[in-house]
């Protein structure tokens, strides 16, 4: 069986690339404190393949054809897509991908009922992937990745049970479907309050990402999927907080482990609170 | 006016997404802004709506907030900075009545 040897989660927001220089000191120590953290557990995992969850932000397909998950199926995956360039303001990368692993997984996922969509061409990827391979350095330590890009924000949404869910199918792939001896990790990109696009543009619900972060280190799932809903994500931030259903894919394949905080940072001009954690994947499940 | 409002069906996301995708669609649009949304079966108020900027009746027509986000990059300026600013500013004035001063360096 292959083993999940490192779980992270953590926000991505264009500003963390391309409005770094001038965030205030505090901010600039807070975010590479918790992304150079990341970088070091990410390098140090040995890892032979990198699944990243992250919000598609409308980015790959059609409203009328929007799938619910969208597999990076290509043997190398490159970004950030041309338009999103100006926007994000970081360096180009090329990272390996691993088709065999996108297919096991595409397969693996329709064997247990959950429809998993794949292409295998370069998807177009913003910050969602391209924000953790720069401030992770995946690019320059040549990660294999997987990216999987999910439905945060058109309706109807797989909620945070139905995310749990298909957590729980692809900790099932990895134990049951990969092969034995290969070290995996997994990556939750996206959270925590924020609304793009919205009237509230610039707010950041600073007391709805403490009880949240708060909420994961206390541990229990079965809380979190109670009150971490749908509804109360989108009053601190509609159309962006729900990119916390990622982490909720982590949660359902990890099971019951501990977890630290690695930093917060609230910034305005992020226009995203940013934050950062780690499960302990040594401890039992 | 959010995703309460959401339809899917509303066909200024199909202009959006192929103005993102394509770049000679979008160095036109910028060119000739009508020409472009004559290629679109846009409802009469979608496209006055569009002419006017006015953000407010996209989203209650339907339009997706994040797409909308886009929307006002596409028309008013997609680089971090000052271009990014002015596209926040004006989007967050046309769905609040408030104007905001462009005094904020956004992304």
């Amino acid at each position: 069986m292959a083993e999940i040897v490192l779980a992270l989660a953590a926000s991505h927001a264009p500003g963390l690339a391309g409005l770094y220089e001038g965030a205030p000191e505090q901010t600039k120590a807070d975010v590479d404190k918790m992304y150079g953290a990341m970088a070091a557990e990410i390098a140090a995992a040995n890892l032979d393949v990198l699944i990243l969850f992250g919000n598609d932000h409308l980015a790959n397909s059609k409203v009328l054809e929007y799938p619910d998950f969208l597999v990076g199926m290509a043997e190398e995956h490159s970004g950030p897509y041309e338009w999103f360039k100006p926007w994000l303001g970081c360096r180009d990368y090329t990272l390996p991908g691993r088709p065999d692993v996108a297919e096991a997984m595409i397969s693996g996922m329709a064997r247990r009922g959950i429809k998993f969509f794949g292409r295998r061409q370069n998807l177009r990827f913003d910050d969602n992937l391209s924000i953790p391979t720069v401030l992770c350095d995946l690019d320059t330590n040549q990660v294999p990745v997987v990216p999987v890009l999910q439905n945060c924000t058109v309706p109807p949404i797989p909620d945070q049970r139905e995310c749990y869910t298909v957590g729980q199918a692809l900790g099932d792939i990895i134990a049951k479907d990969l092969p034995a001896g290969m070290r995996v990790g997994l990556f939750g990109s996206g959270g925590l309050s924020h609304e793009p696009g919205g009237k509230r543009y610039f707010y950041i619900d600073e007391e709805f990402d403490q009880w949240f972060l708060g909420m994961l280190e206390h541990g229990d799932h079965q809380k979190l999927l109670d009150e971490v809903t749908p509804q109360r994500m989108e009053q601190s931030g509609e159309g962006g907080t729900a990119e916390l259903f990622a982490w909720f894919i982590l949660l359902g394949a990890i099971g019951d482990r501990p977890v630290s905080r690695l930093g917060y940072t609230a910034y305005d001009n992020f226009k995203c609170g940013v934050g950062a954690v780690r499960w302990d994947m040594g401890a039992g499940a | 006016m959010g995703l309460d409002r959401f339809d899917p069906n509303l066909v200024t996301h199909e202009l959006i997404q192929d103005l993102k995708w394509d770049a000679a669609l979008r160095k036109r649009f910028e060119a000739d802004q009508t020409s472009v949304l004559d290629l679109y079966p846009l409802r009469p108020e979608e496209r006055t709506a569009i002419d006017d900027g006015d953000f407010r009746a996209l989203y209650d027509m339907g339009l997706h907030p994040y797409l909308g986000g886009q929307l006002a990059r596409l028309m008013y300026g997609n680089a971090a900075g000052p271009d990014a600013t002015r596209a926040v500013n004006r989007l967050v004035a046309s769905l609040t009545g408030e104007d905001r001063p462009d005094d904020r360096t956004t992304t």
